[in-house]
């Protein structure tokens, strides 16, 4: 592994550290402790908070935006493709592994909605009234960043002389995981764990 | 322009701080603002401004969490939305967190992450009330009830007198001595409550729930001082205050000796001392809390009383108050009330959990400052009910009767609006022979 390379190991063995500590600190503070009586029951709602509750058909912010709720998750299946992959090259660089170029082609092809998703979503937080009002330097860094990350492992995938442009990349995007929104990557998990956990305390789930 | 007391801010950002659990910190980190939150807030849908979007409204206070809380808003708070808190911006608090959200949590449902927005705009309506800065309406409603017992400042006297009146007309009507509004009677099973607005404005609705309570043969009874069941204190955000109000109500409770706390018809009252009481007072309750719902289907389902839902002929629909349906898990429990005492009624599109607020929620209808406001956003309220067809629109909350009422007269639409007890009254089948 070059130097570049090396470079991108230990931004991602930073940002798995911080996520880690920032994770145990979560679980180590627990949940509300509630003192009325509870009137339902808190895993059942977790539980449907995960899956029932995420369907397009129960979100007005999916169903009511059908392209960008789909753009949503290509962006974030091929934001998961990503990070699948850098662990892949990074495990394969210390064995005599090659990845097949079907493989490869696979992915990047799995790779370029989500691209296209990260740019058009980019474009509308631009262009939009509403969404400029809202955002600042950390919308688009963090949507900047998580692109490129997708097209470079996509173009590494297929031409592997670009490693060095994409360990720059990664070492960039997993610098700026902890930090930037893309830290709803753990965060997400919590706010819709708390979210069954209210309701189902109050028999609403 | 506000101004701040820099000894009071300081306290107000530890406000953030908190570690509690693991709730606050999740909720500051998780919004993506991606702004989809925006069409389930009847802020942005009724006036179509960016700073309505429920989003704007979390950042206010995610981005002071990150400039003090965080490493990377205090190296780069540019790059990371990190924000100081400023006259400006506390002044932009006042307006959007007091003025421009009713804590419906409509927006939490749909939101594409889960975010539980009211729960942030409440944490940064304590940091407003941490440094003084309370809309003076809002404020001077908690101080009655914290000063007087009760948020509209009735005195005891003209209380007792109002009863007093209501109880002879229940006696003459069912024509039995029995018949009766208990006040400050001991080792009642049952402890009422009620909302000031009800001896002030509609002393109807005392006599209907005292007519239920007859029909069920219930042991019952009210404070002549501590009746109130609202606590503003949940909504200007003072803990300390909306401490003394809950406690105020626990310890008229255990020196009557009731056993079990019957919240009356208000959403927010309900929500404050079932869900919030005990934990403003950091102990459990050692009486049941039940809402004035709950106990009605109880009566009809143990066959206590007995409905003839053919004497409520009209066509009705339900305002689901927010409180009691999306943060109180009653849905259903209205609708089995209500099923069993009208013969027709008609859904709103949304209702339920989906439901709009009333506009009037999160103490807007204390805040006279924001009444334009409260009733635009409240035409997305009259346009549903206008499309149901129904002639009477049936809440289990003064506080969404109020707004309704408004909204009638603003935006003729012809209904009548009653609470639950109301139509139960009208549909019991009494037999006092």
């Amino acid at each position: 592994m070059d130097c570049s390379g090396c470079c991108a190991l230990i931004a991602s063995g930073i940002c798995f550290l911080i996520f880690l500590a920032r994770f145990i600190h979560l679980v180590r503070l627990g949940n509300p402790k509630d003192l009325s009586q509870k009137s339902g029951d808190t895993k059942k709602a977790v539980k449907y908070s995960f899956t029932e509750a995420m369907m397009p058909k129960n979100k007005e912010s999916a169903y009511l935006h059908l392209p960008t709720y789909i753009a949503g998750i290509l962006y974030h299946i091929g934001t998961f493709v990503t990070l699948i992959s850098f662990v892949s090259f990074i495990v394969i660089s210390f064995t005599k592994i090659s990845i097949p170029y079907s493989v490869s082609l696979i992915v990047a092809i799995i790779l370029a909605p989500a691209v296209i998703s990260g740019i058009s979503i980019l474009i509308k937080r631009i262009f939009s009234k509403e969404l400029s009002l809202l955002s600042g330097p950390d919308d688009y860094i963090s949507n900047i960043v998580t692109t490129l990350a997708q097209l470079l492992t996509a173009i590494f995938l297929l031409l592997p002389e670009a490693g060095d442009i994409y360990f720059i990349v990664m070492t960039l995007f997993f610098l700026w995981l902890p930090f930037g929104k893309t830290r709803h990557l753990m965060y997400f998990f919590f706010a819709r764990y708390h979210l069954g956990y209210f309701y189902g305390w109050r028999g609403t789930w | 322009m506000v101004t701040i007391d820099n000894t009071k801010r300081d306290k107000a950002i530890d406000l953030l701080r908190s570690e509690s659990d693991s709730k606050l910190v999740t909720h500051l980190n998780a919004c993506v603002r991606c702004g989809l939150c925006a069409d389930s807030c009847m802020y942005y849908l009724a006036m179509k401004e960016p700073k309505y979007i429920p989003s704007v409204k979390v950042n206010m206070v995610s981005s002071i969490y990150r400039k003090y809380c965080t490493f990377e808003g205090k190296i780069a708070p540019a790059l990371v939305n990190a924000k100081k808190l400023d006259e400006e911006m506390a002044a932009e608090m006042v307006d959007l967190l007091f003025g421009a959200c009713t804590m419906c949590g409509r927006c939490v449902k749909h939101c594409s992450i889960g975010v539980d927005i009211p729960f942030l705009v409440k944490k940064g309506r304590e940091m407003l009330a941490t440094m003084d800065l309370v809309p003076e309406t809002l404020q001077s409603t908690v101080d009655a009830a914290v000063n007087t017992g009760n948020n509209m400042g009735i005195p005891t006297e003209e209380f007792v007198d109002t009863i007093k009146w209501m109880e002879e007309e229940l006696t003459d009507e069912m024509q039995d001595e029995r018949a009766r509004i208990p006040l400050d009677e001991q080792d009642k099973e049952l402890f009422y409550t009620l909302n000031p607005r009800e001896p002030k404005f509609f002393p109807l609705s005392i006599s209907a729930m005292a007519k239920i309570f007859y029909a069920a043969n219930a042991e019952w009874t009210l404070s002549s001082k501590y009746y109130d069941v609202t606590n503003y204190g949940y909504f200007n955000a003072n803990t300390k205050e909306a401490t003394i109000i809950a406690e105020n109500l626990y310890n008229e409770v255990h020196r009557l000796h009731g056993k079990r706390l019957i919240l009356g018809e208000c959403g927010h009252g309900s929500r404050a001392n079932r869900w919030e009481g005990p934990n403003y007072l950091k102990k459990k309750y050692d009486f049941d809390t039940v809402t004035v719902v709950e106990l009605i289907a109880e009566y009809i389902r143990s066959g206590k009383i007995t409905l003839d839902k053919t004497l409520n002929k009209e066509i009705y629909t339900i305002h689901d108050p927010c409180n009691l349906v999306r943060n109180g898990g009653l849905m259903d429990e209205i609708r089995f009330v209500v099923k069993n005492a009208v013969e027709n009624l008609v859904e709103m599109n949304p209702y339920g959990k989906d439901n709009f607020c009333c506009g009037g929620g999160g103490g807007a209808l204390a805040m006279s400052e924001y009444n334009d406001r409260r009733l635009k956003i409240g035409k997305i309220k009259a346009d549903q009910i206008a499309k149901t067809g129904a002639k009477v629109v049936i809440t289990p909350c003064h506080n969404c009767v109020d707004q309704l009422t408004q909204l009638n007269h603003t935006y003729k639409l012809g209904v009548k609006i009653v609470t639950i007890s109301e139509i139960v009254a009208d549909a019991l089948v009494i037999n006092n022979k």
